[in-house]
């Protein structure tokens, strides 16, 4: 279980560091505190990990059994440019998290919480660090005519409505969200890094475990405020309520399982030794222990009801949404189904539908406004199906967007 | 053990002590989960957690400075005894210890509870040359 730590060459690291001051500011603080909330745990550090105990040999796909491979241009050429674009969306993931709890954290009113979030949001810190590693210590130029310091500047570049996956452009409405999207978001990514440790390329897979064991804590964060909070709901405390956890669940759910992708696809990532699990697979597994989350919430909700001698109401009991439910993504990207799989034919009465299943707060949302519009222009004809699922935030380029002169411009003309 | 086990072993414990104490071990899940995740075990029979046992790798404790392997709370269903499953979860916490670089395993028991006595005896743990001391009242 030995692992062999890196730092990213300095112009790097400093970008990060220098990305950390505007977006993570309160990064220092978890130093700060560290011996309060987590006495004796090995301090944190901010390094790429890689687990040097990995087989040597592809576990899965057309070459199976064959060693893996430790550079890109050893990769079948297809291979290289699908991991390359995992990488990057991944790292846009890491980095894409930390500015959307950054936004809401100082809302905790727990401080326990409140630091638990934290330690999550260093963790993926180090997680975006490890992926710019694996982008700026090997040769990509086999696959990409991108300069390593260009993908580094255009992963720091990206902000909340410019990352890869729509999850991670979701603004959060409260700490309600912080721990919700640890609860669920993070579940999908402990099963992305768990498929990614199958892969062919040495260097990704052996950065997968280390990644792995933080992400155990992540999922911690998300499930253990939850069972105290649907503790309180049955207390009759009015500040927490399980029709507010419901609504979040709501809001949050489908976007998960967007990160696997296109239920249907995927097989051709796993023949290619990237993954040993195509889209829709993981997706049911996801679905699956999802439900069991929320089976374990609602006992722990019904076993305080009954301390109190209070009646439970089924309709409180926490539920998972229709996986067709609010999709914009996948097989049922734009179809009206209700969160109980119900479908509808009218768009005003869906959007009924979500304004009464959907937080308050998120309602006002730019992306509830745009999955409407984009909605209403497809049930009227005026656009295609492949339009409206094009039409989410994408990958986009917004370099130069630093607010100061020490910019991440800067590190690009310094590396050059 | 992972987080989706805290309430399957909060029910194990009840069953065992009569008691249903979320928060204790929310609180003792969390610390194993945070410190090293692939340490503490679950035993499932039938996709259902039936047993568990936690513990992890820690040195400098009481001058003894040698990477120790701490076993420190588990739990069998006792509908679910009579199938080697402490056993089993012992030897799997084992193996990660000395994979982690532990050479030897510790833990300590009451006088009361001669059944996990005659258990951890049977696994191989002898009395220890160290002494527990206790003040009561502090």
């Amino acid at each position: 279980m030995s692992e062999r730590t890196y730092e990213v060459p300095k112009p790097y690291h400093d970008a990060v560091m220098h990305w950390q001051k505007h977006n993570f500011p309160d990064y220092p603080l978890l130093s700060q505190t560290w011996e309060k909330y987590f006495p004796t745990d090995q301090p944190f550090c901010l390094c790429a990990r890689i687990q040097e105990s990995i087989p040597d040999v592809q576990p899965v796909g057309a070459h199976a059994g064959e060693p893996r491979s430790l550079r890109p241009a050893e990769l079948e050429p297809e291979a290289a440019r699908h991991l390359l674009a995992i990488i990057r969306a991944q790292a846009s993931t890491e980095f894409g998290s930390i500015q959307q709890h950054q936004a809401t954290l100082e809302r905790a009113n727990d401080d326990q919480d409140k630091m638990w979030v934290l330690r999550v949001m260093a963790e993926e810190l180090r997680h975006g660090y490890q992926m710019i590693h694996l982008l700026t210590s090997a040769d990509w130029s086999s696959v990409s005519d991108a300069k390593p310091v260009d993908m580094v500047e255009e992963i720091l570049s990206m902000r909340t409505g410019s990352h890869v996956l729509a999850a991670f452009n979701l603004e959060y409405d409260s700490f309600v969200d912080n721990v919700i999207f640890c609860a669920f978001i993070d579940r999908v990514g402990k099963y992305q890094l768990t498929m990614q440790k199958a892969s062919c390329y040495r260097p990704f897979a052996a950065s997968m475990p280390p990644m792995l064991r933080e992400e155990a804590f992540h999922l911690a964060t998300g499930v253990i405020p939850m069972r105290r909070w649907v503790e309180k709901a049955a207390s009759g405390d009015p500040l927490i309520t399980m029709a507010t956890l419901q609504r979040a669940v709501n809001k949050w759910f489908g976007r998960g399982l967007e990160m696997f992708g296109h239920e249907a696809k995927g097989h051709e990532i796993v023949a290619l030794g990237l993954k040993d699990m195509a889209n829709g697979e993981a997706q049911d597994a996801y679905i699956d222990e999802c439900g069991k989350m929320l089976d374990d919430l609602n006992k722990r909700h019904v076993r305080a009801m009954e301390a109190r001698a209070a009646t439970v109401d089924e309709a409180d009991l926490l539920r998972l949404p229709h996986p067709r439910f609010f999709r914009r993504r996948g097989e049922p990207a734009f179809q009206m189904i209700a969160v109980d799989g119900a479908p509808f034919a009218d768009v005003d009465a869906y959007v009924r539908h979500l304004g009464a299943v959907l937080p308050e707060a998120y309602l006002a949302s730019r992306d509830v406004k745009h999955y409407v519009e984009t909605l209403r222009k497809l049930v009227a004809g005026q656009i295609t199906i492949k339009d409206a699922i094009k039409s989410t935030p994408h990958l986009a380029r917004v370099g130069g967007a630093c607010p100061c002169s020490n910019s991440v411009r800067w590190v690009v003309e310094d590396a050059a | 053990m992972t987080e989706l086990d805290i309430e399957s072993i909060t029910q194990i414990d009840e069953r065992v002590t009569g008691t249903y104490r979320p928060e204790v071990w929310e609180d003792r899940a969390a610390y194993y989960i945070r410190r090293d995740p692939d340490s503490s075990q679950v035993a499932e029979v039938d996709g259902t957690v039936v047993g568990f046992m936690m513990g992890e790798v820690r040195g400098g404790e009481f001058g003894m400075n040698e990477p120790t392997g701490w076993v420190e709370f588990f739990g069998v269903d006792p509908s679910a005894r009579g199938r080697s499953l402490g056993r089993r979860l012992l030897e799997a916490l084992l193996a990660h210890f000395r994979e982690r670089g532990a050479q030897v395993a510790r833990t300590m028991v009451q006088e009361k509870d001669a059944e996990i006595a005659g258990f951890l005896s049977a696994m191989g743990f002898k009395p220890a040359k160290v002494v527990p001391l206790e003040r009561r009242p502090l």
